[in-house]
């Protein structure tokens, strides 16, 4: 039995898992579920030997393991197939599956061996595919069976599938799941994290949900769960939602922003949305669902192919950020603060004020004075902790960061702003802070797109709610802040979607 | 909730002994010293000091258009190339045209920008890594050049240079007077280096367009997202290499008293070794003019020094390399300790 006892892992000021147990039986299929956050890849990878607990231990058979790194963990038998493909598509199928153990006599490759083998490991999966194929000619769904050959070929007893049907159809996820029921019966342990509850329902035996990084249910048999007390599980009845003051919006005023039937390059279709100024619109969908890009389309950074998309009631054909910035007012924090949002090399007070150089010159040059002054505006404003502007911002906590990424837009006077995921990877009492920091700006009459995977800060902060799945927007409601009520709803409309589809 | 908590750390910053600007001028001291206890001529004037002043000024300049786009974290491997063009045109609209020290210069530093404009909006357009589009100029221009000189001159070099050149290259302050009180012996060509290492250092500390550079070399997503012209800012940072590179290719030119073809052939590398030396980052983002005048000092010192203990030219070479790669060790030993340092809690 594998078993992961009370693992906690930290990271700077997130506690990303506090607790969390995964109990693994040999010839069994366990979902691992929880919301967006709730520590799912953190454990995923805490198991795998990409990163090592803080605490907790992992025992297999009640024999202790400590894993170096991901191949220590893939050598004692824990094989795992990511959200993202990690195949090399230059080299065929026999030498992905055998990468890590390529079979050979001094420095020279034993062709024969390594195609035995890859048949060996495909004919486990009953896969029909030529070893001797380059990887680059395959589909998503025959990578990802690829992959899974991969992972058995270290004589994996433990198999963790991340989201495995993400990219595949209907058809293809039925086969995939042929192959992990011909598993379980062979012995392996599967673990299956995916959002698609009917999919889960299917094919697992027993289920661990994970919620702001502890275990709510520990390996328990799904027979006995509905699945909207699973949904109930994940979501927690007993939320404790920050109160924040009552905003009304002014249903008389304008769009601040709207789009009308936006068609994209990306495959959005016939988006429609709006924001009055002072009102929050939650844009709520699951990771993939097309949200950010949507963002990103709207900032002109994709082409919009079809529709309008109207500012304070003009239309408005934007083809830049600085554009947008400036003859729109209009912002967008991004996600990925690290790789987007910030200059992590450069100082907090050069990351705020970048969006407002152009204002601050005075023939050509920045007054050092001048930027210090915005910088401390708003690190005042956003009780951003810092020791001094010049302090780089790649070394500030997750929060402060994200503060920072938020400060150049209101420094850039914005009154629309697009917000992506604020709250990702901070932890809950900063996030509270930053709860009433948005309603803040929304009170203050900005227009708010408040694009977020976080279901009950969607519903604490929006006024409205629009739900994305698929790159279309599937449903829109009022929302009437009653938790319980809301989060059914969405999550229905999400799932009813997603098995449609 | 915030507000009440704990100060954040101090930030890590390095210590003292770990800034890498005064690492060279310990350096350089030492060397310095070294080379004046072995050959007292070292500290001779007229026969070291003066010459190894315009070695210094020239190298200077090439560092800073090497330095102007490894501010974006690109390369410009045709600096020299782009340098002899421009020299080339220089030439020519003295010989052909008949102008003057200024105009012929203009002309040039133009064509400089021109190039480098060119190999920016290869880059930016295409998205061809800069190390790939400016070593495919670099070939380019090696030919063009040739077939240039041949066509204009002799095929070496243009016979005539504008008024004034001679002055560059000869003269220094001593040799002007104000009454009894005559400058120091400090080349005129000095100052011209030194000018231009103040203006580039203005524009990467205090314009908005060397910090938009900058931004972009440090994150060029985040810097798109941000409202920055990337592509532009690109353009612009390989027409500023390409213009001081082209300054560089004069002030050889004055130094070796013809517009020659063979101008730029020995930039490639120093161009790299000065900023890098003086803790300028490869990866982009960050620059430092001051520590490029320190490396190029020191770079040219070594050379200076070693020649006059009488080392043959490729024993020369050799052991430049060698004192090179360990000051460039030493440099990130210590840098590696201090972080090593900062990081403990």
């Amino acid at each position: 039995m594998f078993v992961a006892d009370k693992l906690v892992k930290t990271f700077p000021g997130v506690r990303a898992l506090d607790g969390a147990t995964l109990t693994l039986r040999p010839g069994s299929v366990h979902a691992l579920l929880g919301e967006n956050g709730a520590g799912k890849s953190t454990l995923v990878k805490l198991l795998t030997g990409v990163y090592r607990p803080d605490g907790g231990r992992i025992t297999w058979d009640g024999e202790e393991l400590h894993f170096g790194g991901p191949l220590a963990a893939q050598k004692a038998g824990i094989g795992v197939v990511h959200q993202e493909r990690n195949l090399i598509p230059a080299f065929t199928v026999a030498e992905n599956i055998v990468l890590h153990h390529l079979p050979g006599q001094a420095g020279w490759l034993d062709k024969q061996r390594m195609r035995a083998e890859a048949r060996r490991c495909l004919d486990l999966l009953e896969v029909e595919l030529d070893p001797d194929t380059p990887v680059a000619r395959l589909s998503v769904a025959q990578g990802q069976l690829v992959e899974i050959a991969k992972a058995l070929s270290l004589d994996s007893k433990v198999l963790l599938l991340d989201e495995p049907t993400a990219s595949l159809t209907g058809d293809e996820a039925d086969r995939l799941y042929t192959v992990v029921r011909r598993l379980r019966d062979s012995g392996h342990s599967v673990v299956l994290v995916s959002h698609k509850l009917e999919e889960v329902f299917a094919v697992a035996d027993t289920v661990t949900v994970l919620r702001d990084g502890r275990s709510v249910a520990e390996a328990a048999p799904l027979e006995g769960y509905s699945q909207s007390a699973i949904v109930d599980l994940m979501v927690g009845r007993a939320f404790a939602s920050i109160e924040l003051p009552q905003r009304t919006v002014d249903a008389s005023k304008p769009p601040a922003l709207r789009l009308d039937s936006v068609d994209t390059a990306l495959g959005h279709r016939d988006i429609s949305l709006s924001v009055r100024p002072g009102e929050i619109l939650g844009l709520y969908g699951l990771v993939g669902a097309g949200r950010s890009e949507l963002a990103k389309a709207v900032l002109g950074l994709e082409p919009i192919t079809a529709g309008t998309v109207e500012v304070h009631g003009k239309p408005a054909r934007i083809k830049d950020v600085g554009e947008a910035l400036r003859r729109y007012r209009l912002g967008y924090v991004t996600e990925d603060r690290k790789h987007e949002g910030l200059f992590l090399e450069q100082p907090v007070a050069r990351n705020i004020a970048v969006t407002v150089w152009r204002r601050l010159a005075k023939a050509g040059l920045i007054p050092d004075r001048q930027e210090r002054t915005l910088a401390a505006t708003y690190v005042e404003k956003l009780g951003i902790r810092i020791s001094s502007a010049q302090q780089l911002a790649g070394q500030l906590s997750g929060g402060n960061q994200q503060k920072v990424s938020l400060a150049k837009w209101l420094a850039a006077e914005c009154d629309i702003l697009i917000v992506d995921e604020p709250t990702v990877g901070i932890d809950v009492r900063t996030k509270a802070a930053f709860h009433e920091l948005i309603a803040g700006l929304a009170a203050d009459g900005l227009a708010l797109l408040l694009i977020s995977s976080d279901l009950p800060e969607t519903i604490v902060l929006a006024d409205r709610i629009a739900v994305m799945s698929d790159l279309r927007v599937v449903g829109q409601l009022d929302n009437t802040h009653n938790y319980a009520q809301m989060s059914q709803q969405i999550i229905r409309m999400i799932h009813a979607e997603v098995h449609t589809a | 909730m915030e507000k009440t908590a704990a100060p954040p750390g101090r930030p890590r910053r390095l210590p003292l002994w770990a800034n890498p600007r005064l690492g060279l001028v310990v350096l350089l001291v030492l060397l310095v010293a070294f080379f004046s206890i072995l050959r007292p001529a070292f500290l001779d004037t007229r026969l070291t000091l003066t010459p190894l002043q315009s070695d210094i000024s020239v190298y200077l300049v090439v560092g800073l258009a090497q330095l102007s786009v490894l501010s974006l974290g690109h390369m410009n491997l045709a600096v020299g190339r782009m340098a002899a063009t421009s020299a080339f045109a220089m030439g020519l609209t003295h010989d052909k045209l008949g102008a003057g020290l200024i105009v012929s210069l203009t002309v040039g530093l133009l064509v400089g920008a021109l190039l480098g404009a060119l190999a920016g909006l290869i880059i930016s357009r295409t998205g061809v890594n800069s190390f790939v589009v400016t070593l495919a100029m670099d070939f380019a221009l090696v030919g063009l050049i040739t077939i240039l000189y041949a066509s204009a001159t002799d095929g070496v070099a243009f016979p005539t240079m504008p008024a004034g050149m001679e002055a560059l290259r000869f003269d220094t302050f001593a040799d002007y007077c104000l009454g009894d009180i005559c400058g120091p012996r400090i080349p005129l060509v000095v100052p011209i280096a030194l000018v231009a290492a103040l203006l580039v250092g203005l524009l990467f500390r205090w314009s908005r367009l060397g910090r938009e550079i900058l931004m972009t070399g440090s994150n060029a997503r985040a810097a798109e997202l941000s409202g920055i012209p990337t592509r532009t800012r690109v353009v612009q940072a390989h027409a500023l290499s390409g213009l001081i590179a082209a300054l560089a290719g004069f002030l050889l030119a004055a130094n070796n008293g013809a517009f020659s073809a063979g101008i730029g052939d020995s930039f490639l590398l120093p161009s790299f070794l000065a900023p890098v030396l003086g803790g300028t980052l490869l990866v982009g983002g960050a620059v430092s003019v001051l520590g490029t005048v320190l490396g190029a000092t020191l770079t040219q010192v070594i050379y200076k020094g070693l020649n006059l203990l009488q080392f043959q030219l490729d024993q020369l070479q050799l052991y430049i390399g060698l004192v090179l790669l360990a000051a460039l060790s030493l440099d990130r030993a210590r840098h590696v300790l201090a972080e090593r340092r900062g990081a403990a809690p």
